[in-house]
């Protein structure tokens, strides 16, 4: 909740800047919409509700393979948004400073990208836990937990999206 | 398992109890305990501790302030020393004070009203409590680490709501207005993670029987705030993330030569700025709801209404908050919207108001200190509430907003109010804090001096905003016609401050002579009073069951209880 | 976390102290303390989180760390509560002697309307009667009444009251009708609350003459062109006898029975839930 309140601040200063901003670059001019990113992140909600499936199973094997997979989605992610952000940074000029545009594109899309960051790293001190043999039955509630704020962090994104990608870009 | 209270009853009958013992120990012992507990009641402590600790340098600020406006062309304070001590005194009674206050009194008594041994998360409550602290002394540090002139430290000065073009690096340089973002954002990571806890321990960790319908007030009232703390706070710390990235990496956020809108600033700092006013005063709504019914020997009177007004505050305060802003030059439906909920939000507020008095009525009214508080606060929220409503007239804030008129009404309401329910709180908990009375002579000495210090220093600011008196400026030329009222002002704040010191004598004095209080001493009616004083660290030998709003009633009074009516 | 705080015989598990959260909320405050002073600062901040954050999480993990933490001795332990020698009478529904108790039965409404009217009514004529007397003409308190609303009659002359204005007379008979009704209908409200005696006295003289006092002050706001030419005398007159009249038709109208005394299921309209057993 306090989370959601955080990302509607930072998603209303940029809807009430869009087109505000006085110099170039506009994000008309740099923007691709980021179908491998959210093809990753979406893919990797999926993925964790999986392997959650197959820890209730019983089977670690199979829970540790597709927590693997989710990290690595993840992970994937952020080099998508790293090159993205490599490329407007060295490629089109925009940084924080820039303009309007610079400044609430990248607060608002890293703060999402520090999310997935905090998730991975919570997605890893499970795997290492399990993968060590730590994770008993009682821990399963804080793995459900684990895999809810991934979910959180995904909702994010499509309303990122929406609004940077495809409202944004009109 | 055996049954610890069978052999307390056989015990307790024949030995008075015994004076709190204090732990005796050395100071590092104890310093040690402070740093590594996770124990709910000393973190409540702690937090009161901190709240009043840096109350004394807020309320320092506050008689410096008064003094250099006493008199015209007066030169106490420079115009920048002005400028820092308002910021300090608002930004550090409003963070450091009343919301440590708030926190503090929900941390000791919630788990102890609703019969619970700790928080949901003891470690996190830890972290919360030393993040909002260390919050505050970084704000602090600013007055020895901020880069002033000739090596002077230099505290914030853009005013505790810090609007936006005057905290651009163009206007502000140097990093005074940074300590004020940064040492907010980190004890907002304190206060909402606080929050949680505390909502987290009133939905899973209520005792037998306690259903939310038979709730104590002060935890539903606790409970409101927490979800506004939870919601609107990140508001605010969102402005101050994009307020540190434009300082420190050229963000433009508000900045009106790069399209940047400084309005916006305002508009975030005041979506959480009025909740702000609610988190604050729906726990002292919460302490008057506790104390008026038990020194009135009655019941709470519509206790369905009274949960329901709290929620509707709630609700409702989330659509007030541009009335802070009438004049910055909203189109009229805006206007009329916020003008419009702000009037209504008076409804609730008037129905609790009535609710106290309908309990008072016909009551078999107790004298005692917090009692008095209480009556004071009723009148003074009244007054409060009334100023608000007239403020809350866009033609009429046209008049005079940013006038001493302002200052007068929010005063009534965080010190007429908020201060009055927190005093009340204290003398009527305390016993159960510490195990021995506040002294009631010195309490009325106390209560009196405060109330007339009070009345002193902001009924005459009403009648300064009505003669123009613009606030923030820092000396005014003679001939105004504010002097005669400037100096009773300020007269009247050092009679608070007299009143104040006559409170913490009390505490201190309390604590070693005061008369030992017993388990209850003001025969009360919660969970909290059915364990000793203090309570011990699990706060109860074994988790009580409730069957009604009164459990302690019920057990009084066998042969009555309360549960036959619901 | 349901296992944190587990009763055994001798004593209460509780969470052990720990000092790693106020490690890591040191280390966040040192992290903003980087960037008003130097990197040094933060990276000493990053250092101490990390190590409050380890910690903390091996405080948690695999099991939470606890401390069983032994009941007090018996002597420092709450004392039993005690049974309250005090005796508790309840207030019985209309019992007497109390201040305040609920009427049972009232006035209908619909009477407060019909009172009003005719209160309204009398008022007016005598009123009509007070200008055709002194004044000569009936128009002069209807266009004085009128004048709160009309600007153009504040300021009018003597002769200019006389006379008949439509925008007046529309004006002075709709705001007396519905003020009339208003009263009225409180009067259905107020009746059964005075004294039982004199009914009569209480309603038909001493509260128009309570409202007369208090729209005394308010005239000179509300209305300074009445305020300027009324004659007090025959204004009270005016309002006894709406008092006197309005009271009485309320007064003889058929009372009928409150809800006070039904069940909640009939207050609520679920009569069919209601059985004899039930009572």
């Amino acid at each position: 909740m306090t989370e959601s309140a955080l990302f509607t601040i930072f998603v209303v200063a940029y809807l009430f800047y869009i087109g505000k901003s006085l110099n170039p670059p506009y994000p008309r001019e740099v923007l691709e919409f980021p179908w491998l990113g959210s093809f990753f992140l979406f893919s990797s909600s999926a993925t964790v509700v999986v392997a959650e499936h197959r820890l209730k199973k019983g089977e670690r094997g199979g829970f540790h393979l597709w927590w693997g997979i989710t990290m690595a989605l993840g992970a994937a992610f952020l080099i998508y948004t790293a090159t993205e952000w490599y490329h407007l940074i060295y490629h089109d000029g925009l940084t924080l400073s820039t303009n309007l545009f610079g400044s609430t594109f990248y607060s608002l899309v890293g703060l999402h990208a520090s999310h997935v960051l905090v998730g991975l790293v919570l997605l890893g001190i499970i795997l290492v836990a399990s993968l060590t043999g730590n994770i008993k039955d009682r821990h399963h509630e804080h793995i459900e937990m684990i895999s809810w704020y991934w979910h959180f962090v995904d909702g994010i994104w499509a309303v990122v999206v929406t609004v940077v990608y495809i409202i944004g870009m009109q | 398992m055996a049954n610890p209270t069978s052999s307390l009853k056989e015990v307790g009958t024949e030995l008075a109890p015994a004076p709190p013992g204090r732990e005796h120990g050395t100071l590092t012992a104890w310093i040690q305990d402070l740093i590594f507990t996770v124990d709910h009641k000393k973190l409540g402590l702690m937090y009161v501790g901190m709240a009043w600790l840096f109350f004394i340098p807020a309320g320092i600020l506050a008689s410096l302030i008064r003094t250099q406006i006493a008199v015209p062309n007066n030169h106490v304070l420079g115009p920048e020393a002005f400028n820092q001590a308002i910021t300090m005194h608002g930004t550090a009674m409003i963070f450091f004070f009343a919301m440590p206050m708030v926190f503090g009194l929900a941390n000791y008594i919630v788990p102890l009203q609703i019969g619970a041994r700790d928080m949901a998360f003891p470690r996190l409550n830890a972290f919360s409590f030393w993040t909002t602290f260390f919050g505050a002394c970084f704000l602090f540090l600013s007055y020895i680490f901020g880069p002033g002139l000739y090596g002077m430290g230099a505290a914030p000065d853009a005013s505790w709501f810090a609007l936006a073009p005057l905290t651009s690096k163009a206007f502000s340089p140097g990093n005074n207005i940074d300590f004020w973002s940064l040492g907010l954002l980190i004890s907002g990571v304190g206060s909402v993670t606080g929050a949680v806890n505390v909502m987290v321990t009133i939905f899973c960790y209520r005792c037998k029987g306690l259903t939310l319908y038979r709730m104590p007030l002060f935890t539903w009232m606790v409970l409101v705030t927490m979800f506004l703390v939870v919601m609107f706070l990140p508001p605010l710390s969102a402005a101050q993330i994009m307020l540190v990235l434009e300082r420190f990496f050229g963000a433009k956020f508000f900045e009106a030569q790069a399209g940047g809108s400084a309005v916006l600033w305002q508009h975030f700092f005041w979506i959480f700025g009025h909740p702000e006013v609610y988190i604050l005063v729906l726990p002292a709504f919460g302490v008057i709801s506790e104390v008026v019914p038990v020194f009135s020997r009655k019941p709470i009177f519509g206790y369905p209404m009274m949960v329901a007004a709290s929620v509707m505050i709630g609700f409702i305060s989330a659509g007030v908050w541009a009335h802070h802003m009438f004049t910055i030059g909203m189109d009229s439906f805006s206007v009329t919207f916020f003008a419009f909920a702000t009037l209504v939000i008076s409804i609730p507020t008037g129905i609790k108001i009535f609710n106290w008095l309908a309990t008072m009525f016909g009551g078999k009214i107790r004298m005692e200190i917090p009692m008095l508080f209480c009556i004071a606060f009723l009148f003074q929220f009244l007054i409060a509430g009334l100023t608000g409503v007239m403020l809350g007239v866009a033609p009429f804030d046209w008049q005079l907003n940013d006038s001493y008129f302002v200052i007068a009404h929010f005063h009534y309401v965080i010190v007429g109010g908020i201060v009055f329910a927190v005093f009340a709180g204290f003398y009527y908990w305390y016993p159960k804090a510490v195990g021995r009375m506040l002294d009631h002579r010195l309490g009325l000495w106390h209560f009196w001096i405060f109330t007339a210090g009070f009345h002193l220093t902001f009924d005459p600011q009403h009648f300064l905003g009505f003669l123009g008196m613009p606030r923030r400026i820092y000396t005014y030329q003679e001939g105004r016609g504010w002097e005669f009222l400037n100096m009773l002002s300020t007269i009247g704040a050092f009679l608070q401050g007299v009143g104040a010191i006559i409170f913490i004598i009390n505490m201190i004095y309390a604590a070693r002579k005061g008369k030992i209080a017993g388990d209850d001493p003001w025969d009360a009616w919660t969970l909290e009073w059915i364990t000793s004083s203090p309570p011990p660290e699990y706060n109860f030998e074994q988790l009580p069951e409730v069957r009604s709003r009164r459990p302690l009633w019920d057990l009084k009074h066998p042969e009555d209880p309360d549960w036959r009516f619901e | 976390m349901d296992t944190e705080h587990a009763d055994h015989a001798e004593g209460v598990e509780l969470p052990t102290p720990t000092p790693w959260p106020m490690l890591s909320a040191l280390g966040i405050m040192l992290i903003a303390g980087g960037f008003v002073t130097s990197f040094v600062v933060a990276l000493v901040g990053i250092l101490l989180g990390l190590i409050g954050g380890i910690g903390w999480f091996r405080e948690l993990f695999p099991v939470p760390n606890h401390e069983l933490v032994p009941y007090t001795e018996p002597a420092k332990r709450a004392a039993p509560i005690k049974v309250s020698p005090r005796r508790i009478s309840h207030l019985a529904l209309g019992a007497g002697g109390h201040r305040a108790y609920y009427p049972l039965r009232v006035h209908r409404y619909s009477s407060g309307i019909t009172g009003g009217l005719a209160g309204g009514a009398a008022m007016a004529v005598l009123a009509m009667l007070y200008g055709l007397i002194f004044q000569h003409s009936i128009w002069y308190p209807i266009n004085l009444l009128a004048a709160a609303g009309l600007p153009t009659m504040e300021s009018a002359n003597v002769a200019m009251l006389n006379e008949f204005h439509l925008s007046a007379f529309i004006i002075a008979v709709l705001s007396h009708g519905v003020l009339s009704i208003l009263v009225g209908m409180l009067y259905t409200v107020l009746l059964p609350m005075l004294p039982a005696r004199y009914e009569w006295f209480w309603g038909g003289i001493i509260i128009p003459l309570i409202w007369t006092a208090m729209l005394f002050p308010m005239f000179d706001i509300v209305n300074p062109a009445l305020a300027a030419h009324v004659n007090w005398f025959w204004f009270i007159v005016c309002q006894i006898s709406f008092g006197l009249v309005g009271g009485y038709v309320v007064f003889k109208s058929q009372k009928v029975e409150t809800m006070q005394t039904w069940s909640l299921a009939a207050r609520m309209g679920v009569h069919a839930m209601e059985t004899e057993e039930d009572r």
